[in-house]
C-alpha cells in the first residue's frame, strides 16, 4: 500500500471518528462568538412582584414575615443575604429573590441552562477540566492532520498542483488579509 | 469498535471525577481565612495582598461569568471576586452557594466618567435602569483579584 492510501485512510476515518467533536466545538463556537450579544448558557427570565412590605429589623425577622408571602419555605433557601439596609436577597436553586425592603417590590430571577447548548459550551469552554483537556487537545491536534492529510488526498489537476493550491492559499489569505485590516483599521 | 470503547472510557472518567463541590481556576493555597468585613474596614492595610475569604456567592457575571460578588461575614457588605475573562467562568448556577476564594486585594479609585460608563455597562446586562446623575464623584474600589475558587 503506498503513501497516498494510508493518506487517504488516515484522513476519512479521523473525520469520521471526530464527527462529534468537531459539531460540538462549531456549534458552541458559533454560540460563544456573540458573547456579548446573549448568554449562550443561560436562558434568565426577571419577573417583578409587589407584596406588602417586610416588617422586622433583623433578617430573621423579615425572613419569618416575608417567607410566608412568597410562599416559600425555609427549606427550599439556599442562601439569603442582605447586600444593603434595604434590600434582602434569598436564594434557591435556579432562582433568586430581591426584596425591595421600604416597598415589597421582588425581582424574581430564573435562570435555566440552555438546552444543549449550555453542554456544548461547558466541553468548549473545558469547564470539566480534567481528562476533557486532553481529549480537546486530542481533537485539535487531529484537525491539523485531517487538514494535512486532505492536502494530499487529491493528485493531478485537482490536487495540490492544480485547483488545491488555489483553494489553500485563498483559505491562508483569508486570515491574513482580515489581521491586516485589523491592524490598519 | 475500539473508538467507541475509548469514548465510553472516557466519559465514564469524566463523570466519576464530578462532585458536588466545584473548583475554578489555581490550587487554593493560603490556610487561614480573612474576614471580608476586615477587608472591607481597612482596604489598603490589604492592598496587594494575598487573601482566603468566604462567603455566599450574591451575584455572578451575567455574561461572561468573569465576577462574582461575596456577602461579608457581616451585613450590608460585598466584595467582588473578579478573575481574567476566559481564564475562570463562573456558571450562574452558583448563585447562593457558598465560595471559598482566594485572590489578591485591588484597592483602586474609579472617576466619574468611568463608574457612569460600568454602570451603563451593567444595566445593558441585567436590564436594569442607571441613572448617570447618581454617581456623586470619585469612589474607592475594593476588589479581589481572584486566582482560585471551591464552590460548595
Amino acid at each position: 500500500m503506498n503513501w497516498r492510501r494510508w493518506n487517504n485512510i488516515i484522513h476519512r476515518d479521523l473525520g469520521y471518528f471526530l464527527v462529534g467533536m468537531t459539531i460540538v466545538y462549531s456549534v458552541s463556537g458559533i454560540a460563544v462568538n456573540h458573547v456579548a450579544d446573549w448568554n449562550p448558557s443561560y436562558e434568565r427570565q426577571r419577573e417583578v412582584l409587589n407584596i406588602e412590605p417586610p416588617a422586622g429589623d433583623t433578617k430573621e425577622e423579615i425572613l419569618a414575615d416575608v417567607l410566608p408571602k412568597l410562599r416559600l419555605n425555609q427549606d427550599e433557601l439556599r442562601n439569603s443575604f442582605r447586600p444593603n439596609r434595604e434590600t434582602l436577597q434569598l436564594f434557591m436553586d435556579e432562582m433568586s429573590y430581591a426584596i425591595d425592603l421600604p416597598t415589597g417590590a421582588v425581582i424574581v430571577e430564573t435562570i435555566h441552562p440552555r438546552p444543549v447548548l449550555y453542554e456544548l459550551n461547558q466541553l468548549h469552554l473545558n469547564h470539566p477540566k480534567g481528562i476533557w483537556t486532553y481529549i480537546s487537545d486530542f481533537f485539535a491536534l487531529s484537525l491539523i492532520v485531517i487538514a494535512v492529510t486532505g492536502i494530499f488526498v487529491l493528485k493531478g489537476k485537482n490536487g495540490l498542483v492544480g485547483r488545491g493550491a488555489w483553494f489553500i492559499g485563498a483559505g491562508i489569505l483569508v486570515p491574513v488579509a482580515y489581521w491586516i485590516y485589523y491592524l490598519n483599521s | 469498535m475500539k473508538y467507541l470503547s475509548i469514548v465510553a472510557l472516557c466519559f465514564c472518567m469524566l463523570a466519576v471525577s464530578a462532585g458536588a463541590e466545584k473548583k475554578f481556576g489555581k490550587k487554593i493555597t493560603l490556610k487561614e481565612k480573612t474576614k471580608i468585613s476586615d477587608i472591607i474596614a481597612n482596604p489598603e492595610k490589604f492592598n496587594g495582598k494575598k487573601v482566603l475569604v468566604e462567603g455566599p456567592i450574591t451575584d455572578v457575571c451575567k455574561m461572561r461569568g468573569c465576577w462574582i460578588r461575596l456577602g461579608s461575614d457581616k451585613e450590608f457588605q460585598t466584595l467582588t471576586f473578579k478573575v481574567e475573562d476566559g481564564v475562570i467562568v463562573f456558571p450562574m448556577e452558583i448563585k447562593g452557594k457558598t465560595a471559598v476564594a482566594e485572590g489578591v486585594v485591588s484597592v483602586t479609585t474609579t472617576s466619574v466618567e468611568d463608574q457612569i460608563e460600568q454602570g451603563k455597562k451593567r444595566a445593558k446586562e441585567t436590564g436594569e435602569e442607571f441613572d448617570p446623575a447618581s454617581v456623586k464623584g470619585p469612589k474607592t474600589v475594593i476588589q479581589i483579584k481572584g486566582e482560585g475558587a471551591i464552590v460548595r
